[in-house]
Formats: C-alpha cells, structure tokens, sequence
C-alpha cells in the first residue's frame, strides 16, 4: 500500500540518520591534488550524461585523477541528495540547482567555495547569487539559464504586428491580435496553477520592481509592485487569452509548433527543443527579451557545482571545477550541451559572441534575478503559487491573494 | 503464509492456530502425534523459517513505523535530517496544529469524498462486471476479463497519459463527444467542481478490476449444486442472484469493501500525477498533503503526524466496517 510504502521511507530516512550522525565536519585529512586519486561526482539529467565525456578528456590530462561520474534523473535527484546528505555518502562534487542551495547550506553538508580560485567577478551577478546563502559562497556557477519570450513571427504577421512586444501593454496587445486576427486558441502560454506557477510570473513581478523576500530578509509580496504584476497577469486569465487549466506535463513546444499558443516564456533549452522537434517552424518564430513594466527583468536559474564538506578530494575537485568553470571548459560545455555558460567571458568568442538570438539571452542574463537562498524558499513559492491560483481561478483579487500570501510569507522568514 | 518444505514446517503450521481451524480435513491426529516429542525442535524451526522474514519487517516496517511516531511528537525538520538529535519534544502540538489548518482539513473532506463516493462505485461496477463475466458472454469471456483487469496491472503514469487526452478540454475524447451533439466540454481538471469527481471517475475505471476478479473468485466458488436447486425450486435470475449469490458474495463483498476503501483513504497516484492537488487544493488528499509536507517543505514531525492521523482514521473505519457487515451475515 502507498501509505505505508511512504510512513516507511520517512521513517527509513530517520532511521539512517539515528544510525549515522557521527557524520558532520570530519574534513581535516584532504589528499593532495597531484596524488592518485577518484573523484565522484554526481550530475543530473542530460548534463550527467555530457560530463561523464568531459571527463574524460580531464582524466587523459590529468592521469593522476580518475573521475566517476554519475548521472542522477532530475526527478529523483533532490531526495537522492537528501539521502545522502542525511547518511554522510555525499559525492565529492555535485551538481545543484539554485534552489537547492539553502537547504543544504543548512543541512551543513557544503563546503564554501575557495574565493581566491573563483571570483565573483567572472560570472553573472544571479549565477553567483546562486550558490550564495547569507553572503558566503557555496557553489560556483556552472550554467545559467534564464526566461525569455518565445513569439511566432509568421502568425504575428498575419495578425499585422511585426515588432516584437517590448512592454506589458504590447505583450497584451499581440496576444489579443493572435487570437482575433490570426486565429490562434490562446493569446500567451503561462501557468494559472500548480507548483512552481510562480516561475511563470517571475518576469511580471520583476519586471515591475517587486519581489518575495526584500534584501534584508523581509516578506514583500504585498507592495504595490507586486499586485500590479499580478493583476497584469491576472488579466490574460479573466481576458481568456490564457489557459485556465493546464496538466501538470504539459508541453508547449507542441502547442507552439500547431500554432495553438503563438507565445509562452521559455529557457535556452527551448532553442534546441523547437530546433528538433519542431523543424517545419524554422524561420517562424524569434526571441525577445521579457517585456518591460518598470524594466525587462527574469528569472534567473541554472546549476552550481558544489564540493561536499566531508569530501577528502578537495585540492582535486576545486581543479576540476575550475577546469569546467573557466572561459575554455565553458566555451566546450556550451558547444556539447548548449547550457549557457555561467562564465561572462566565455561569451566574447565563437557562437556565443555572434548569434543574436543568444545575445537576446546575455542581454536579459545580465539583469536577471536570482530567488533568495532560502532554506524553505519552496514553501515560501508555494504561498505565492496559491496566491496566483486564486487570481487566475477568479477567487480572489490580487490584493486580497497577495495580503493572505503576505502574512503566511512572514510567519516563514521569521 | 508461504508453506515452506518438511514436515517440521507443516506441523508447525498447525500449531500456529487461525489459520487451521478451519481445515480440520489436514488431519490433526497425525500431526499431534509428531509434535510431541520434538516441541523445541519444531520451535526453533519455525523461527528460523520466519527470520528473513522477521529481519525484513523490523527493518523496513517496524522501525520505521515507530520511528514515525516517535518523530510526529517532534518538530523534525530539515535541519534535523543530518542532526536528528537536536528535534525538539513538543507533546501533541503537531496533532493539535493539524484541527486548525484549513489546508489538512480540505484534505481530509477531499478525502472522505473519494471514498464516499469511489467505494460504492467501484463495488458496485466490480460485481456488475463479475457477474456479467461470470453467466453472459461465453465466447469473449478472457478477453474482456483480460480487458477489464488491464487497467490495474498498468503503470499509473500511462493511465495518466490516456486519461489527460480522454479529458483534454480542446482536443480530447470527451470534448470530441461533446462536439458531435453541439455542446462545448467542460474542463473537467482545471475546473475546482469537477476535478475530484475527475479522480474518482479515473480510480473507479483503475480498481474495478481488481474487485471484478475477487468477486469472480467468489462466484466461482458458489457451489453449483445450489444454484440447480434453486433452480429446480422455480427461482428465476433475479431471485437466484437475491436469495444465493448476494449471501453467498457477502464474505467477499466484505473484503473487497474493506481494501477499496483502505486503497482510497490511501489515495495518491491519481491527485499527484495528473493535477498534482489543483485547482487550488480542490484534488488534495491527505496522502499527496503528507508527501508535499514532508518531501517538499520537509516538516517530517508534522507529515509523521498527518501519517498517524490517517492511520487511526483508516482503522476506526476498517474496524466499523467489519462489524456491521459482519453483523449483516448473521
């Protein structure tokens, strides 16, 4: 049975962390770098995958070190970490995305990055922002991504606009056009509900000057700001130029390539996405940087590489970060994976420095905003998620919405 | 249980009681004379058989179980994943938390609704389809009992797949059948009135074969002597099936009750994978709302304690069920 399947893995996990909790800071006896030794690294997804062959390129330069690579599924990732975390077995090198970085710098199992080999100044502000919690580094950026608008050029057209949108009321306005003059089923793809909605309504709270959680640590969802992003994005569900449903899974691409939704906010890897699974729409559709209220601002997102505190590989895995980090391994990750590189100067040579479509990426990378390393940052975007819902479903106003979202938000950043 | 080989291990299981009081055909006399003299023997058999299987369940079962316990009176948190010592004791305060929180209440209406409503539902479709299966249709009989139990023994990520394009409001199967006859579908999962009655519908189709064939077994085991009886007596279809099927079922209709509705008071797959609780909580059991708690904001003390909740609830109905179906048959 489910239940009993899950009071049971709970329970296992404490049961493994009762059994284990002589791990902590044990650190002390780190091997050399130029000594014989194996590095585990864990990396998810498509990216574990693509490093294990850089790797493999590092071991033939640097025969001393065998690297072992493992590829963890994005979805199991987090309570694979976790677990690990939690049973003192974390890799010596892991990959982390940014919002997992609050709750293992506050699990303890991190060890702040050596900020005389990496320098804040080489990367973006967000990426490095990051891997920071509370001012220190844990973890050096290794990629970035970050939303921008993807539009169909070819039905824009048709609906007679053919600039891209540059400000909420011209989003606004091309949407309607979409759906009245070129016949399209929505007007723009955004999520009304469900987890991580709020990913979708980052580009409006930004882009309008509000955030979450202010500098100091204070919940801000309330200010003025904040409730014209949400009335702004309110607007597309009572205007029913957005779907008010829509399942978890959902794929726009395909949406996107039948010409049902003709815009939607999307990363880097829609590039390669519609490049691949939408052929026919070669030529058919651009990027533009997330419209302006007060001024374009994303989300920013993307991974960090971290060293785990009790890793006895240090000396080793600082040079292989820094080998991944620098402007050449970046330059190399971008050709293999198309994960934009993290690194600023990475991006001054080759493909990166001459296709526009990717400087319409740097462009908006260059402002982006990264969410407050927060231990329970995923509590707290639920909250917010909740507040979009009632918005979007037409149960709440936005004021109302971000008022009951305010007050929980406090109870939480204390 | 398992037989396992020797005659050790078959005595043994005479001794063991319940199970063999209803089988005194197994011959008690012989076993008895074996027992005697080699008691401790037998014993020390018994435990040996049952070790792996008495490892296996401290380790994965009762260990956990009592750990959850003990941690639902406590405010473990993330932090206390790699500090477990350093939770904090606070008596029953998640338990009293839990009455006041709007969002573990709306669970557990969502919940009692599923059931409510799923149970009868399933019950009642599962003897239907037994039934039919069982006298109807000679020829396709595999077939449709193959049909019918397919949906339990397939993944529940599939099933999402089918059923999301089943519901799909714009191009879906249900929206094409509204088209025909001129009616625009209603967005069966995005809407807060009809995404639960969506879910029941989805589990309804997944367990009816379960119950189907619990209830064929049972059916099948009418001894037909009975039925001929009756049938030389003048009974007609309706008063076979009221006066020897129905009771004869009722030990079965007992069983198969009691799993669904633990199998529904338990429910998680259908919410997690196609709305994952949405719209606004309308699809949130208490199952997905400890699992969100627990894995997602890592309030392991307080998910313990939703878990310990649900768990008496589930046994209170469990035990309420037995006795007044049980007291029907007498």
């Amino acid at each position: 049975m489910p239940r009993t399947a899950r009071t049971a893995s709970v329970g296992i996990a404490v049961a493994l962390a009762l059994g284990l909790t002589a791990c902590g800071s044990s650190g002390g006896d780190d091997v050399a770098a130029d000594k014989k030794q194996t590095l585990t690294v864990w990396a998810m997804g498509a990216e574990g995958e693509k490093l294990a062959d850089v790797a493999k390129v590092y071991e033939k330069a640097n025969p001393n070190i065998t690297v072992k690579v493992t590829p963890v599924g994005w979805d199991v990732a987090h309570q694979k970490l976790v677990s690990a975390a939690a049973a003192g077995t974390m890799p010596d090198v892991a990959q982390m995305g940014g919002s997992y970085m609050g709750e293992f710098s506050e699990l303890g199992v991190l060890e702040p990055v050596d900020t005389k080999t990496f320098q804040e100044k080489d990367f973006f502000p967000s990426g490095w922002q990051q891997g920071e919690v509370d001012g220190q580094a844990y973890g050096v950026p290794w990629y970035v991504d970050t939303r921008v608008l993807y539009y169909r050029t070819d039905l824009a057209k048709q609906a007679g606009i053919t600039k891209a949108p540059t400000d909420w009321k011209e989003m606004q306005d091309l949407a309607t056009a979409y759906q009245k003059k070129a016949g399209t089923k929505w007007g723009l793809s955004i999520q009304p509900s469900g987890l991580d909605t709020v990913q979708n309504f980052y580009s409006f709270l930004y882009s309008a000057g509000g955030e979450i959680v202010n500098d100091k640590g204070e919940a801000v969802i309330d200010s003025p700001e904040a409730v014209k992003a949400l009335k702004e994005y309110g607007s597309y569900f009572s205007k029913g130029l957005s779907n008010k449903s829509v399942p978890p899974g959902y794929d726009v691409v395909k949406d996107f390539g039948n010409g049902r939704v003709p815009m939607f906010f999307g990363g880097p890897w829609h590039v390669t996405l519609l490049n691949e699974g939408q052929p026919q729409l070669k030529g058919k559709w651009a990027v533009a940087n997330v419209p302006t209220d007060k001024s374009s601002v994303s989300m920013a997102g993307g991974s960090s590489l971290v060293i785990s505190k009790d890793s006895e590989h240090k000396a080793a895995a600082t040079q292989f970060i820094k080998y991944l980090t620098d402007a050449k391994g970046q330059a190399d990750w971008y050709k293999r994976t198309k994960d934009l590189p993290a690194n600023t100067t990475a991006w001054t040579s080759g493909d990166l420095a001459n296709d526009t479509d990717l400087q319409i990426f740097k462009k908006q990378m260059d402002t982006a905003k990264a969410s407050p390393s927060l231990p329970n940052w995923t509590e707290v975007t639920d909250k917010v998620d909740q507040a979009i819902a009632k918005v979007t479903q037409g149960k709440a106003s936005a004021e109302d919405a971000l008022k009951t979202a305010q007050s929980q938000i406090e109870g939480l950043v204390k | 249980m398992s037989t396992t080989t020797g005659k050790a291990a078959e005595s043994a299981k005479v001794q063991a009681g319940p199970g063999t009081a209803k089988s005194p055909a197994a011959g008690p006399k012989g076993s008895r004379r074996r027992r005697k003299p080699s008691l401790g023997m037998q014993n020390m058999a018994g435990w040996l058989f049952s070790t792996p299987f008495l490892v296996l369940f401290l380790v994965f079962m009762a260990v956990p179980i009592i750990a959850t316990l003990v941690m639902s009176f406590t405010d473990f948190g993330l932090r206390n994943v790699t500090h477990p010592l350093d939770a904090n004791f606070i008596g029953f305060e998640n338990y009293t938390k839990l009455f006041s929180d709007e969002k573990f209440l709306k669970s557990l209406f969502n919940t009692a609704y599923f059931v409510v409503v799923g149970v009868p539902l399933t019950i009642f479709l599962g003897l239907a389809v037994a039934v039919l299966l069982n006298n109807g249709i000679d020829r396709a009989r595999t077939f449709f009992r193959v049909g019918f139990y397919a949906p339990v023994v397939t993944t529940i990520v599939a099933v999402a797949v089918v059923w999301r394009f089943v519901l799909d409001p714009s191009d879906g199967l249900v929206a094409g059948l509204f088209s025909e006859v001129g009616l625009t579908a209603p967005d069966f999962l995005g809407s807060e009135t009809l995404a639960m009655p969506s879910m029941i519908a989805m589990a309804v189709w997944r367990n009816v074969g379960t119950v189907m064939v619990l209830f064929i077994a049972g059916l099948q085991a009418i001894p037909t002597e009975v039925r001929e009886a009756a049938r030389l007596d003048g009974a007609g279809v309706w008063q076979e099936f009221k006066g020897i099927t129905v009771p004869l079922l009722r030990p079965t209709m007992l069983y198969a009750t009691v799993i669904t509705t633990i199998g529904y008071l338990n429910v998680f797959e259908e919410p997690f994978v196609m709305t994952q609780g949405g719209p606004s909580d309308s699809t949130l059991t208490v199952s997905l709302n400890m699992y969100r708690e627990g894995f997602n904001f890592f309030h392991m003390g307080y998910a313990s304690a939703m878990a310990y909740v649900l768990f008496v609830v589930i046994m209170g109905i469990t035990v309420l069920q037995l006795r007044l179906l049980k007291d029907n048959t007498k």
